[in-house]
């Protein structure tokens, strides 16, 4: 994994993905990497694992050895228009820059290319070992993965397109890069995350995903139902794990993760989710 | 006159079945009650009694006053279109390879359709009640901010800035060699592409009057309805129900209460075992005492912080089958606003 320059999470909402990023990235840290974790999807998710404030677009050093960074889709965009026209600043071409804003909005594949590309660019920078995108819910990998290849079919030329033709490659890359899917034991995270193995399989984008399940119990021998709360404990304990085994065996996981019992802060749960990848990996 | 519940809330945290039980709890307390929801569990569905996608309501099979539906977000787009283009112009756009791809892509887009097919049912007065199951699309508030973002987005700043002005016609198109901002565009996107794109806005832009208008009812509706927030006591949906608090008071209403799904029994959290107990269920217990103690100590921070009316649901281990079964989820419920929702249970 920690070989790996890429690494984008996914997993359907309220699943634990962006501290399994967060975990990612803290545990590249500790291995003395140079890693860069980037919120990609909702605001505040992976800030809050790393117990910072909110994230900018300008990476921030937040431990040594570890930036993060907010995906943002204007500011990417200004970046990649200051590129392109090699201009030091695009502020004067204001009008310019809100049409291209709004164009993202509409136009498919932009947004999403943007997005994407930010993480690739960041990746040939070499800035970084390892890029760890805090990506879009599994809703919406889909469009992000294949904006590469929207945007090949889209524009017969110019050099968005030649862009395109460059982060296919990487995504497709498979000492490069992997794709992390978060899921649950429970029917519809799990039925989700089967079809998005489904469909990434059809479309052969991205090599096989590593997924993770997470929040998963451990079994509970049979020491008897005392009366009274530990007894009642006992049985909600059974009745779950049993509830999860039947989603568990519908999807062949990597890596199961445990569910915390108690923890409440964020930073708290993405270093123990840290310590179970460096045992198990 | 036709109330609005809204459920919101984070993806994973059961406001669906949150909305089904209410749903339930009102048909049966003699209100004539509609559910709406979006890409719910199938076992959810099938306790409702609607088996497939569609946006007509279907009567419940058991219940009298209980009628569901199933919103299919592309369906309710096109609807968009039909409504408020003319008929050529509806047509040209449903076949448009942009529009096709806005109504995936576009991240309000299944929000703005859930909204506005909701809204419809509310309108239409057949009901005393209707429950909305809020998409899990992402982000729940972009329900709410779902008209203003289309109203825009027809509106479209790129159209205005492209023509020049508000309405424009199809002859701007091709009158564009004169504008130097649309030729650096075209070599750095491909010329075809923006004109594609063009084209697409002007036609969509035909909509723009309707559209706004249609948003500003939507809004109105909103702004009427009670919300009800659910969360479990995990640091994610937490801070999701946090948002809600904190922004809908500008987009909608205050939140009316927040519903805390999935909770231990408080005297779990301080539990005295006894000598001679099994160590494995002694450890079990302490790891679930921990788990209380947590869920009380968020659900007290969220109350104190937010001034919150605190509503909680028991956890219970398996998702109701049926429909008893979704009903009795909320018997053990403490804290519901059942006044405030004019549900009255006691009947």
């Amino acid at each position: 994994m920690l070989e790996k320059r890429l690494l984008i999470v996914s997993g359907k909402g309220g699943v634990g993905k962006s501290a399994v990023s967060a975990a990612l990235a803290l545990m590249a840290q500790r291995h003395g990497l140079r890693v860069l974790a980037m919120e990609m999807g909702g605001v505040g998710g992976l800030s809050a694992h790393f117990g910072t404030g909110p994230l900018e677009f300008e990476p921030r050093e937040i431990r040594p050895g570890l930036h993060a960074m907010r995906m943002d889709r204007s500011d990417a965009l200004l970046e990649f228009l200051s590129n392109q026209l090699n201009i030091k600043t695009v502020s004067r071409f204001g009008p310019m820059a809100r049409a291209f804003d709004a164009l993202a909005t509409t136009a498919p594949g932009i947004r999403e290319i943007l997005t994407i590309g930010k993480a690739v660019w960041e990746v040939n920078a070499d800035r970084w070992d390892v890029v760890v995108a805090d990506g879009p819910p599994t809703g919406q990998i889909g469009s992000f993965l294949r904006a590469p290849k929207t945007i090949k079919e889209l524009v017969p030329s110019g050099r968005i397109r030649d862009e395109a033709d460059m982060m296919a490659d990487l995504l497709a890359d498979e000492p490069k890069t992997r794709i992390v899917l978060v899921t649950l034991p429970e029917e519809l995270p799990t039925t989700e995350t089967m079809e998005t193995l489904e469909w990434l399989r059809t479309e052969g984008l991205v090599p096989e995903p590593f997924l993770v399940a997470n929040r998963t119990l451990a079994e509970l021998s049979d020491a008897g139902t005392p009366e009274g709360p530990i007894g009642d404990a006992a049985q909600l304990h059974r009745s779950l794990w049993s509830g999860q085994q039947e989603w568990i065996a519908k999807l062949k996981t990597d890596i199961q993760l445990p569910y915390l019992f108690g923890l409440f802060t964020p930073g708290e749960v993405a270093a123990r989710i840290c310590d179970e990848f460096e045992a198990s990996i | 006159m036709t109330d609005t519940i809204l459920v919101t809330g984070a993806g994973g945290v059961g406001k669906t079945t949150v909305a089904a039980a209410l749903g339930i709890k009102a048909a049966r307390a003699g209100l004539r009650t509609l559910v709406v929801t979006v890409d719910p569990a199938q076992r959810l569905a099938s306790a409702l009694g609607v088996e497939e996608l569609g946006n007509e309501p279907q009567p419940h099979r058991d219940e009298p006053h209980l009628w569901a539906a199933m919103l299919d977000a592309s369906a309710s787009w096109r609807a968009v279109a039909v409504r408020h283009a003319d008929p050529e112009v509806a047509t040209r756009l449903a076949d448009n390879e942009f529009f096709q791809a806005a109504s995936e892509h576009f991240p309000a887009s299944q929000a703005y359709a859930a909204a506005d097919q909701a809204a419809t049912y509310v309108q239409a007065q057949a009901w005393d009640l209707v429950v909305v199951d809020t998409p899990p699309s992402s982000g729940g508030i972009d329900f709410f901010t779902a008209p203003a973002q289309m109203a825009d987005l027809v509106g479209g700043r790129l159209l205005r800035w492209l023509t020049g002005g508000p309405l424009p016609g199809r002859k701007f198109l091709f009158n564009r060699a004169g504008r130097p901002m649309l030729r650096l565009a075209g070599s750095i996107l491909g010329s075809d592409l923006l004109e594609r794109v063009a084209e697409f806005l002007v036609d969509l832009r035909t909509t723009y009057d309707g559209v706004a208008h249609r948003g500003r009812q939507i809004e109105a509706i909103m702004k009427a309805a009670s919300i009800l927030v659910v969360t479990t006591s995990d640091p994610a949906p937490v801070r999701e129900a946090i948002r809600f608090y904190r922004e809908l008071p500008k987009l909608a209403s205050t939140p009316t209460s927040v519903v805390f799904n999935r909770i231990l029994p408080p005297e779990w959290a301080n539990v005295e075992i006894p000598p001679g107990t099994p160590p494995e269920l002694a450890s079990n217990m302490e790891q679930w005492s921990a788990e209380s103690t947590k869920q009380q100590d968020t659900r007290d921070e969220f109350e104190a912080r937010y001034e919150a009316s605190v509503a909680t649901i028991a956890w219970s281990p398996s998702t109701p089958s049926d429909i008893d079964g979704l009903a009795g989820l909320l018997d053990s419920a403490e804290g519901i606003p059942w006044d405030a929702l004019q549900i009255d249970v006691a009947s």
